[in-house]
C-alpha cells in the first residue's frame, strides 16, 4: 500500500520512538535484570535462572497470585453483572434528563483515582460500618478489613463500585444498536420482557462481553493502588495482590532482580489468561 | 504536493515538541548561585524546615535551596531510591539506618570534620558510622515506649510514678481495666496493630538488649535469637487482651488522634513525635496529661525506653565542590547557629542531638524525660532500624499479626521470625 511513502514513516516514527523508549527498551532491560542479582543501583552478579527457580518455592508469591485470581473472578462477575444491569436500567424509556442523570451518577466513581477511592472505602468499612453495627446490633458490620474474608470482599466491593459504571457505558452502546424491528417483531410474537432479554438482547451484546471481560480481567489483575490504600496487604499479608508482592520485593526488600523475575512470570500468566479469554468469548459472538 | 508539505510540517512539529520536552532546564539564571536540593522525610516539620531555609537564603543570597518532602503514608525510602535511579540525586537527604548508609556509601561524604558532627552528643553518630567513618549528622533524638494519659491513671487511683516493675505495670493495667466504665474508657490500650512500623518499634525493646544496645552490633548481626522473647510474649498478650478491637485494623490516626487524644484509652505505644499532633487537638494534653512508661525487659525492676537519633542527614559528595561545601555550611548553620538552635527547640520541638543547647527549654515533660533517660543510659537503641531490608514489613509484621489474631502460636512466631531474619540478612 503506502508503506514506501516517506510521509507514512514520518508520521509513524514519533510514535514508534516513544513506544521503543518507554516500553520496548525497558521491557528488554527488565528481562535481563530478571537473570541477575540487582539492587536498583548496580548488578551484583549474573545468576541465570536462579531467580526463577527460587520463585517456584516462594509461598507468599503464589498465595498472592491465588488471591489475585480469586479477586479477579469475583470482580469480573460482579462488574459485568452490575454494569449490564445498569445499562439495561438506563436504556429504559425514561425522560432524557433522568437517563442522563443516572448514567452520570453510575459513571462517576470511575472518575476518582484508586488511592482516594481506597481511603474513602476504608473510612466506610472502618467507621461507617462500625457505627451501623453499633446502631443495628448486627455483628456482620463489625471488624471489616481486620480479617482475610472481609478484606477480600472489601476489595471486591470497591473495585466493582469503581468499574461497573465504565463497563455500563460499553453495554449501553451495544444495547442501543439492537435493532428496534427485532424487538417489535418479538413483541408481536408474544415474547415477554424476560424472553426478549435472554433470546435477543443477550446474544446481540455478546461482542460487548469480549471487550468488557478483557478490560475487567486485565484491570483486576493489575490492581495496585486500591489494594494499597484499602488494606495495604493486611492483615498479615493475606490480602496482598501479586502487584503489591512484586512492589514490596523490589522496593522494601530491595531485591530488584528477583522482583523482576516475578514480574515476568506475572506478565506471562496475564497474557495467557487474556488470550484464552478472548479466544473463548469470540467464539460465542453472534453476527446479525 | 501540498499534502506532503502539511505532513512534513506536522512531523517536524512533533519532533520539536519531543526535543524540547527531553532537554532539561540547565543553568538558568544567575551563574554564581549555588542550587541545593534537600530530600526531607519528616512531613511533620516540613513548614518549619521551609522557614529555616527561607531565613538561610535571606542571609546567603547566592544560595538557593529546593526542598522535596516525601513521607507520611508514602514509602519515602522508595522515593529516595527513585531520585537516585533517575540521576536526580539530592544534595542533602535523610538516612534511616546503617543499611541506608551502606547503600549510598559511594555518594556520602565523611562528616567527621563538620562542626555539626563535632558537637553531636557522644554516641549519636554511631547510627551512621561504617568502618569508623561517620557519614551522617543526627537529625534529632526520638524516643518511644508506652505513652500514657496520666489523667486517667490518676483518676483510676494509680500513680504513674509508683510503677517500678513489670508486675506493677500489669497491676496498673488491671486496675484501670476494672474501672473502664466509670472512666468512660473504650479500653486500656490502643496499640495500632495495622501499622508495621509500630510493631517494629515495639519489637526493638526486646531485640536491642540482645545486641548489647549497640546499633553497629545490631547491623552486623547475622541472626536474631529473640533472647527476651518470653517477655515480649507477656507484653504482647497483655496489650492484646486489653486492647481496642479489632486490633488488626487499628491504624495510627485512630489510635493516636482519636482514641488517645480523645481520652478513650490510657496507653499507646508511640514516641515523642506524636506531641505536635496531640497539641493541635488539645493544647494542654502534652504538658498536663502525657507521660511515658518504660518497659522492663532485661530486668524486672529496671525499666528502659528506646531513644536515640533515628534519622541522619547525609551529604552527597558526588556533586560539584561548591555545592558540597554549601551543603556542609547549611547543615552546620542549622545545628550550631543561635537562630538554628532556637528554632530546633522552639519550632521543630525536637529533642536536640547536639551539645550546646539550652536543654532546660525543652517544652514538654515527656521530651525532657526522654532526654534525661538518654543521658543516664536508661535507654536502648533503635535496633529496628538495623533489621535487614524489608524484614519488619514483610516478615516480622505479618507473623506478629497472625499471632495477635490467634492464628499461630508464639513458638511458631519466634521460629519463623528467626528463620526469616537470617535468610534476609
Amino acid at each position: 500500500m503506502t508503506f514506501k511513502k516517506s510521509s507514512y514513516w514520518m508520521f509513524l516514527i514519533p510514535c514508534l520512538l516513544a513506544i521503543t523508549l518507554v516500553i520496548i527498551i525497558p521491557f528488554i532491560q527488565g528481562i535481563y535484570y530478571s537473570f541477575t542479582e540487582y539492587n536498583g543501583f548496580q548488578v551484583a552478579a549474573f545468576i541465570g535462572l536462579d531467580n526463577y527457580t527460587r520463585l517456584i518455592s516462594d509461598g507468599q508469591f503464589w498465595d498472592s497470585m491465588l488471591f489475585t485470581a480469586g479477586f479477579s473472578i469475583a470482580s469480573v462477575i460482579g462488574i459485568n453483572a452490575l454494569g449490564l444491569g445498569f445499562a439495561l436500567l438506563v436504556t429504559q424509556k425514561f425522560s432524557k434528563i433522568t437517563s442522563t442523570l443516572f448514567r452520570t451518577i453510575y459513571f462517576m466513581p470511575n472518575l476518582i483515582g484508586g488511592i482516594i477511592l481506597g481511603f474513602i472505602w476504608q473510612f466506610i468499612f472502618l467507621k461507617a460500618f462500625a457505627s451501623i453495627g453499633e446502631i443495628t446490633g448486627i455483628d456482620a458490620f463489625n471488624g471489616w478489613l481486620s480479617d482475610t474474608n472481609t478484606g477480600f470482599w472489601g476489595l471486591v466491593i470497591l473495585f466493582v463500585w469503581q468499574m461497573s459504571g465504565y463497563i455500563m457505558v460499553i453495554y449501553i452502546s451495544f444495547l442501543n444498536n439492537v435493532p428496534e424491528e427485532l424487538l417489535e417483531a418479538s413483541t408481536i410474537d408474544g415474547a415477554n420482557a424476560w424472553q426478549k432479554f435472554w433470546k435477543i438482547k443477550f446474544p446481540l451484546v455478546a461482542p460487548a462481553f469480549t471487550i468488557s471481560m478483557f478490560l475487567t480481567l486485565s484491570n483486576a489483575f493489575k490492581v495496585y493502588d486500591q489494594n494499597m490504600a484499602l488494606t495495604a496487604g493486611g492483615p498479615f499479608s493475606s490480602t496482598e495482590m501479586a502487584t503489591m508482592n512484586i512492589y514490596n520485593t523490589a522496593f522494601k526488600i530491595q531485591e530488584m532482580g528477583y522482583a523482576q523475575a516475578k514480574a515476568v512470570i506475572f506478565l506471562v500468566i496475564i497474557t495467557i489468561i487474556s488470550v484464552l479469554q478472548i479466544y473463548i468469548t469470540r467464539k460465542r459472538e453472534v453476527d446479525l | 504536493m501540498k499534502k506532503r508539505l502539511i505532513g512534513l510540517f506536522f512531523t517536524l512539529t512533533v519532533f520539536l515538541l519531543i526535543g524540547s520536552a527531553c532537554s532539561t532546564n540547565t543553568e538558568s539564571g544567575n551563574n554564581d548561585q549555588v542550587e541545593l536540593s534537600i530530600f526531607n522525610i519528616k512531613v511533620e516539620t516540613k513548614d518549619q524546615l521551609e522557614e529555616m531555609i527561607a531565613k538561610y537564603e535571606e542571609e546567603n543570597p547566592d544560595v538557593k535551596i529546593n526542598l522535596t518532602t516525601v513521607g507520611g503514608g508514602q514509602d519515602a525510602t522508595s522515593a529516595l531510591q527513585a531520585k537516585f535511579s533517575s540521576n536526580d540525586e539530592p544534595n542533602i537527604f535523610l538516612l534511616g539506618g546503617l543499611s541506608d548508609v551502606a547503600k549510598y556509601q559511594d555518594y556520602l561524604i565523611d562528616v567527621s570534620e563538620m562542626e555539626s558532627a563535632k558537637t553531636a552528643i557522644d554516641g549519636t553518630l554511631e547510627g551512621a558510622t561504617l568502618d569508623g567513618t561517620p557519614y551522617g549528622i543526627p537529625l534529632n533524638i526520638e524516643g518511644y515506649s508506652w505513652m500514657i494519659n496520666k489523667d486517667i491513671f490518676n483518676q483510676a487511683g494509680v500513680d504513674p510514678e509508683s510503677i517500678g516493675s513489670y508486675q506493677d505495670f500489669v497491676e496498673a493495667v488491671e486496675t484501670i481495666d476494672s474501672q473502664k466504665e466509670e472512666l468512660g474508657l473504650e479500653s486500656v490500650f490502643a496499640f495500632s496493630g495495622k501499622e508495621d512500623w509500630v510493631v517494629s518499634q515495639f519489637s526493638s525493646h526486646f531485640t536491642s538488649p540482645e545486641f548489647n544496645n549497640s546499633v553497629i552490633e545490631a547491623y552486623e548481626s547475622e541472626q536474631l535469637d529473640l533472647e527476651y522473647g518470653s517477655r515480649m510474649k507477656e507484653y504482647t498478650d497483655l496489650f492484646n487482651q486489653y486492647n481496642a478491637q479489632p486490633i488488626l485494623s487499628l491504624d495510627y490516626s485512630t489510635s493516636v488522634e482519636e482514641m488517645f487524644a480523645g481520652g478513650q484509652v490510657a496507653i499507646i505505644h508511640q514516641g515523642n513525635w506524636i506531641i505536635p499532633s496531640l497539641d493541635s487537638i488539645d493544647e494542654s494534653f502534652a504538658s498536663e496529661k502525657l507521660g511515658i512508661l518504660p518497659m522492663y525487659v532485661e530486668d524486672d525492676t529496671e525499666g528502659k525506653i528506646i531513644a536515640g537519633p533515628s534519622w541522619f542527614w547525609g551529604i552527597n559528595g558526588d556533586k560539584d565542590e561548591a555545592s558540597v561545601e554549601e551543603s556542609k555550611a547549611f547543615m552546620d548553620w542549622m545545628y550550631t547557629s543561635d537562630y538554628g538552635q532556637e528554632k530546633i527547640m522552639s519550632d521543630f520541638k525536637y529533642i536536640p542531638a547536639h551539645e550546646g543547647y539550652d536543654t532546660d527549654a525543652i517544652a514538654d515533660e515527656v521530651s525532657k524525660t526522654i532526654y534525661e533517660m538518654l543521658m543516664n543510659g536508661e535507654t536502648g537503641v533503635w535496633a529496628n532500624n538495623q533489621y535487614p531490608d524489608g524484614f519488619f514489613s514483610t516478615a516480622l509484621f505479618p507473623e506478629f499479626q497472625k499471632y495477635l489474631n490467634g492464628d499461630i502460636t508464639w513458638e511458631d512466631f519466634e521460629e519463623v521470625t528467626k528463620e526469616n531474619y537470617s535468610k534476609m540478612r
